[in-house]
């Protein structure tokens, strides 16, 4: 009896030791359609590595203080954020150029996601189109300066400066107001003049969804990846086509500077990258495929940000350029629009 | 009780150390984050703080709506409370559960349902536009009026337990016999209730001022961005900012307003008495 508890004991600690010693790779990711990207991406890459990831979920902002905080033992060792969070990490020397070489898929995505912010310190993985939601049988939308036109008073939302959606809001109406100035502040004034007749300014894609359900408000600015939250409602809403276009943007991977694992972190962005995973990630509607080589049916490209006519159509707003105006648009977006 | 000090100090000890580690010096490391710089100990924080005309619209909003909701509450509270104690033992157990029904809801839930209420396909809109009184619905979300609303209905409850309390301690036959002198219902409550119930009303006001300031799930649902509160301004500097110098600052604030809050009610009372 002795001999097969110690046996036991014995076995116990060789599979808790074993296990143990599976290899870990941290990532930091945004917080949304985790349980899709678990059956998508989590699971067969732990599989073929034979390691354990450790999902770190979070806001863009929290998760780049994490970074930033433990920047001298860095406890995430690959993120996935926005271009322009990216080149402030990058610009604050916590992210580590990547060596193309260890990713045998960068020479399938599409030109821009290659080297999307300079010296390889990323690579893009999916891009998003940003254009107008609205209710086609209350009205109808041609331009992004409808947003602030008499029709849509009252019943119109716009996105917060502080998310992602807000500079690209800034960029179109500029485009639709000013033709294109590239000088954000008579937008912000011309906002802060119609303050009253906008809702309210969303932060989260589902607060807006609350309200549109609700019937609070009629059209709102939106990220092509938060259509799905609406494509199935019972109400009549449809994805804007503005004669300025739509404009775009792109999410990055990065990897930590000295993290100690980055033969791990670069199989993982390897496989993400991979025709086979984007392929899966698109067809599951979660994320839109930065790789040129995905195919996918019209069905489910009607829902993402699909192809290179799209993508090349893009209005991207340069990361180098929200970095520089952030604080300067946040300013002045407090003291004349939110007041 | 105890054989000697030792004892009572030996069973405390576990809660103040607990208190002390957990709480208090994390508060406190937190808060100095308010009063330091890169050269040294400063107040630059504040002053930069009340510079910005945002927070100072936001400093007074809170402040007015915390004033108006402990005001409004112990207005309703007084006559909510007066009606329960002069119910009688059964009606007075029912209708006291009632009160303190919402407050075993969720205050998520229950401001979730103020969007119903109050939105343009709510039920006061659907009044207001069946009555003519409007030809399109109103804009009741996202503003002030909802947000002094949803905290009004959330803490409410809290001033007329504790004024229930209070005049349940008021002798029976005072009242009566200020009418039998002559007193009016007016004369009555300023000179007779009020000064019996001073403390109640000092534990309701504070409880709910202080709720109305730190509450942060109402005016982030009911008021957006458009209707900042410290609270959410707080929020926003943390979660949006990473500042947590100025979001320090806020919380110091909300501090010193709820001791204000409390040592201001206590004066009042003081000095009436």
């Amino acid at each position: 009896m002795k001999k097969l508890m110690l046996m036991l004991v014995s076995a116990a600690a060789l599979t808790a030791h074993s296990a143990m010693a599976k290899d870990t790779l941290t990532i930091s990711v945004y917080s949304f359609a985790q349980d899709a990207y678990k059956k998508a991406l989590y699971d067969p890459f732990e599989e073929i590595c034979d390691c354990e990831l450790v999902i770190e979920t979070g806001n863009s902002v929290e998760r780049m203080a994490k970074i930033e905080a433990n920047a001298a033992d860095p406890v995430i060792d690959m993120a996935v954020i926005s271009s322009h969070d990216a080149l402030s990490l990058a610009q604050k020397g916590l992210i580590a150029p990547l060596d193309i070489s260890k990713l045998s898929n960068h020479a399938k995505l599409y030109p821009a996601a290659q080297d999307p912010i300079g010296n390889n310190m990323a690579v893009g993985y999916t891009f998003y189109a940003s254009s107008i939601v609205y209710r086609d049988d209350l009205v109808k939308i041609k331009s992004w300066g409808d947003l602030l036109g008499k029709d849509l008073a009252g019943q119109v939302s716009l996105p917060n400066i502080t998310g992602t959606q807000g500079p690209l809001t800034l960029m179109m109406l500029d485009k639709a107001l000013n033709g294109g100035s590239g000088d954000f502040s008579s937008v912000i004034a011309k906002i802060g003049e119609d303050a009253d007749d906008i809702v309210t300014f969303y932060s989260r894609s589902s607060e807006l969804a609350q309200l549109m359900n609700q019937e609070e408000v009629i059209a709102a600015p939106l990220g092509r990846f938060a259509w799905s939250r609406f494509k199935n409602s019972p109400l009549s809403f449809a994805w804007a086509e503005p004669e300025e276009g739509q404009a775009g943007g792109m999410n990055v991977m990065i990897m930590t500077k000295g993290n100690g694992n980055e033969e791990l972190a670069y199989k993982l962005m390897d496989y993400w990258l991979s025709t086979e995973v984007q392929t899966r990630i698109a067809e599951a509607l979660i994320d839109s495929p930065a790789n040129k080589d995905v195919v996918v049916s019209d069905e489910v490209a009607d829902n993402l940000t699909y192809g290179a006519d799209l993508i090349n159509s893009l209005n991207i707003l340069s990361p180098a350029e929200i970095i520089a105006n952030r604080d300067a648009w946040v300013e002045q977006w407090n003291a004349e629009v939110i007041k | 009780m105890f054989l000697n000090n030792r004892e009572g100090l030996a069973l405390a000890l576990p809660a103040a150390i607990f208190s002390l580690l957990l709480f208090l010096v994390p508060v406190a490391i937190l808060l100095s984050e308010a009063f330091r710089s890169d050269t040294g100990w400063t107040l630059s924080g504040y002053t930069e703080f009340f510079s910005k005309p945002l927070n100072q619209v936001v400093f007074f909003r809170t402040l007015k709506l915390g004033v108006l909701v402990a005001g409004t509450a112990a207005v309703i509270g007084y006559a909510a409370a007066f009606c329960i104690v002069n119910l009688g033992p059964t009606a007075r157990g029912r209708i006291f559960g009632l009160v303190v029904l919402p407050l075993m809801i969720s205050p998520v839930a229950r401001t979730y349902a103020w969007i119903v209420i109050l939105g343009r396909t709510g039920i006061v809109n659907d009044t207001i536009v069946g009555l003519g009184l409007s030809d399109t619905p109103i804009r009741l979300l996202f503003t002030e009026t909802a947000v002094f609303i949803g905290l009004l209905q959330l803490f409410l409850p809290l001033m007329i337990i504790s004024l229930v309390s209070a005049m349940e301690n008021i002798p029976r036959d005072v009242i009566p016999a200020a009418r039998v002198l002559g007193a009016n219902w007016i004369q009555v409550f300023i000179r007779v209730i009020l000064p019996l119930t001073k403390e109640g009303l000092v534990i309701g006001g504070t409880l709910v001022f202080t709720g109305a300031l730190t509450a942060y799930i109402t005016p982030a649902i009911l008021g957006g961005s458009k209707v900042l509160m410290l609270e959410t301004l707080l929020y926003q500097r943390v979660n949006v900012s990473n500042d947590f110098v100025s979001a320090s600052v806020i919380a110091m604030i909300l501090i010193v307003m709820s001791f204000s809050a409390n040592l201001l009610l206590k004066r009042i009372a003081t000095a009436r008495s």
